[in-house]
């Protein structure tokens, strides 16, 4: 690991995170002229529609997009994982992903990174340039590296996020804390771009999805009291990548500039819980009933999921209790395929589609994939827990991700094919990294 | 493993010499040879007879720094844990050993004469001690430490963390699973997740 300070000018690119924001939205805003900023640096690049991977949850997508790899390589599969040998959930971290970052790479090329905001960094760890971990961050001084950099960030205020719990019911002060985290973070990029030398500037807005959580109402809804507050968040966001624009045009290397989506979203209809179908279906048994989490899981049972729909046979020899044996497992998958395939809601549909870990995955860390994935129809957002008998409830938030409609923006034209209808997230790093004259 | 040199700097008081044997223990769990040179007990043996002038200051660091590199080239983890007030001395000992992880111990100084476990702030505030860091004699900061710790915020435990996490990622001590998270920390990322219905 270098931690030496080279000073290599070289070449530049730079990328602007929008966390969960649709291509659609992004589309619609830039026309109506509420994101002029973006609209302007849009005329000169390509901008396309993509798929993330799954599941369409920010720890996995930025771990695709920081690595290149799908989770099968770099082994994050979701926000909760079980403890090896054990039902105990555990929260993977940044010491959990399983293969090089784009940082790495470059640091490797002695070419520096500063990454402000990036989610499923925490701990941060050292990188050749500076890292100030996002969500789920904790505590600041696990958040920056290198250290030098602490001070600063506690002077300045720096917020890792806003507190969802704090702002839940009320509005107004939602959109006022938005607006303070954006300014923090204009602080601290403010900070990083003249203290440290980089080659490669990303900072990622994550007050985006957080305001798609909570008010997704407000965006498709003009008649919505808070209409107004929506599209004003955004104008602040055009206005702060139109600062990162005009600065990283100033410095040259005006065509590496980028701006990603690391998922898309739509208004949340119901929440569905794929356990309780499990237990419905007699695949899941809790002992006591009553339990709340799957350290409950009987012998009998034949699956379960994790958040937000990933299922996971109950395989003897991969779980401790585990009944399935090997030889059974295709089978019992393409039941279980067959069961949320036929997921019905007041007649409508409820699944889009079930992928199998298999095909979805592949890499060293492919063996603890979920079994199968599901991918809900708009509307319907799955949650994980155990503790909801009913297999629809009321929405809790007001949007949920999608695995399509997640977009990307590249200056260097020359870099994507405009007619490319499968790409994917895990295609952006490389452009990146050809961008800075990298075989990738 | 190969050895390195992990340097602990910073005020009288502010807590060098629990980190670094705690440090120790850690890495002796782990199989590892460590060697802990204590300020304190360096100036009873190797500098006895040195006083607190800048330049026999620097000799001290000169001399421990020699130990830590002969050390660390034949695999031992040598943990210095010495005021080293000076940041020119502190990084030519840096330069002249390969792999060197600073640790700046950060404290302030109302904290530490409050704290005065030694009873040497008090006599140093009151003129009794002379040449003495942090209040009559000068303390430079690391600028380009690897890992900052706060005694006055952070429990030994949080800083032994940090520290260990630094190791751990450059690679220079082998990885426990499983120790991302402190109780606290699994308790709050839990209720981001929860906040946000991921959980």
């Amino acid at each position: 690991m270098a931690l030496k300070w080279f000073q290599q000018p070289g070449r530049r690119a730079c990328v602007v995170g929008l966390d969960g924001v649709p291509h659609t939205m992004l589309t619609r805003l830039m026309a109506d002229g509420v994101m002029p900023n973006l609209a302007r640096i849009a005329a000169a690049s390509v901008v396309r529609s993509m798929t993330v991977s799954l599941p369409e949850i920010s720890s996995v997508s930025w771990t695709t997009f920081m690595t290149g790899r799908n989770p099968g390589t770099h082994g994050i599969y979701g926000f909760t994982d079980l403890h090896e040998g054990s039902y105990r959930l555990r929260f993977p971290s940044f010491r959990d992903v399983r293969c090089d970052t784009i940082w790495d790479i470059l640091g490797r090329e002695k070419m520096r990174s500063v990454v402000v905001n990036q989610p499923a960094t925490y701990p941060a760890r050292p990188i050749h340039g500076a890292l100030v971990s996002g969500f789920v961050a904790v505590h600041l001084d696990k958040a920056v590296f290198p250290a030098r950099h602490l001070r600063a960030a506690r002077e300045m205020d720096y917020r890792i996020d806003i507190d969802a719990g704090e702002v839940r019911g009320d509005t107004p002060r939602l959109y006022r804390r938005l607006h303070e985290l954006l300014d923090s973070r204009r602080r601290m990029v403010d900070h990083l771009w003249e203290a440290e030398k980089w080659n490669l500037m990303e900072i990622v807005v994550t007050g985006t999805d957080r305001l798609h959580h909570f008010q997704f109402d407000a965006w498709e809804d003009a008649g919505h009291p808070h209409h107004g507050d929506f599209l004003d968040y955004y104008r602040a966001v055009d206005a702060f990548i139109g600062e990162i624009h005009t600065r990283f045009v100033d410095g040259g290397d005006a065509e590496n500039f980028f701006v990603l989506s690391d998922h898309g979203f739509c208004r949340t209809r119901h929440e569905v819980y794929p356990n309780a179908v499990l237990a419905k279906a007699g695949y899941l048994r809790l002992s006591p009933a009553d339990a709340t989490d799957l350290e409950a899981i009987a012998e009998s049972s034949r699956a379960f999921a994790l958040d937000p729909a990933r299922i996971y046979v109950h395989r003897r020899g991969r779980f401790p209790r585990g009944s399935v044996a090997d030889a059974d497992a295709d089978a019992v998958k393409a039941e279980l395929r067959e069961l949320f395939l036929g997921l019905e809601h007041e007649g409508q549909p409820v699944v889009r589609h079930v992928f199998d870990g298999a095909e979805v995955y592949d890499g060293p860390e492919a063996g603890n994939a979920p079994d199968l994935l599901v991918v809900p129809h708009d509307g319907f957002d799955f949650k994980g827990r155990v503790t909801t008998r009913d297999i629809v409830g009321e929405r809790r938030l007001q949007g949920m991700h999608t695995w399509d409609d997640a977009f990307f923006l590249a200056g260097r034209t020359d870099l994507v094919e405009a007619d490319d209808a499968d790409f994917r997230l895990q295609a952006v790093p490389h452009v990146i990294l050809r961008s800075l004259g990298l075989d990738a | 493993m190969k050895g390195f040199t992990l340097w602990f700097t910073g005020l009288s008081g502010a807590g060098k010499s629990t980190l670094a044997r705690m440090v120790e223990e850690a890495l002796l769990e782990r199989g590892m040879a460590v060697e802990v040179l204590d300020g304190d007990e360096v100036r009873e043996n190797l500098s006895k007879g040195l006083g607190f002038s800048k330049e026999d200051r620097d000799t001290n660091i000169r001399r421990i720094g020699y130990v830590c590199r002969l050390l660390s080239r034949n695999g031992v983890v040598a943990i210095a844990a010495a005021i080293s007030p000076y940041r020119a001395v502190r990084d030519e000992v840096r330069s002249q050993i390969e792999r060197f992880v600073e640790v700046y111990v950060e404290c302030p100084l109302e904290v530490l004469t409050e704290r005065d476990v030694k009873g040497l702030y008090k006599k140093a505030l009151a003129g009794e001690i002379r040449n003495f860091t942090g209040v009559s004699d000068p303390y430079e900061p690391p600028e380009n430490p690897e890992v900052v710790v706060n005694s006055a915020t952070e429990s030994p435990e949080e800083s032994l963390s940090k520290i260990l996490t630094t190791l751990e990622v450059l690679g220079y001590v082998p990885r426990i699973e499983g120790t991302d998270y402190s109780p606290e920390e699994e308790e709050a990322v839990k209720k981001r997740l929860s906040d946000l219905g991921y959980i």
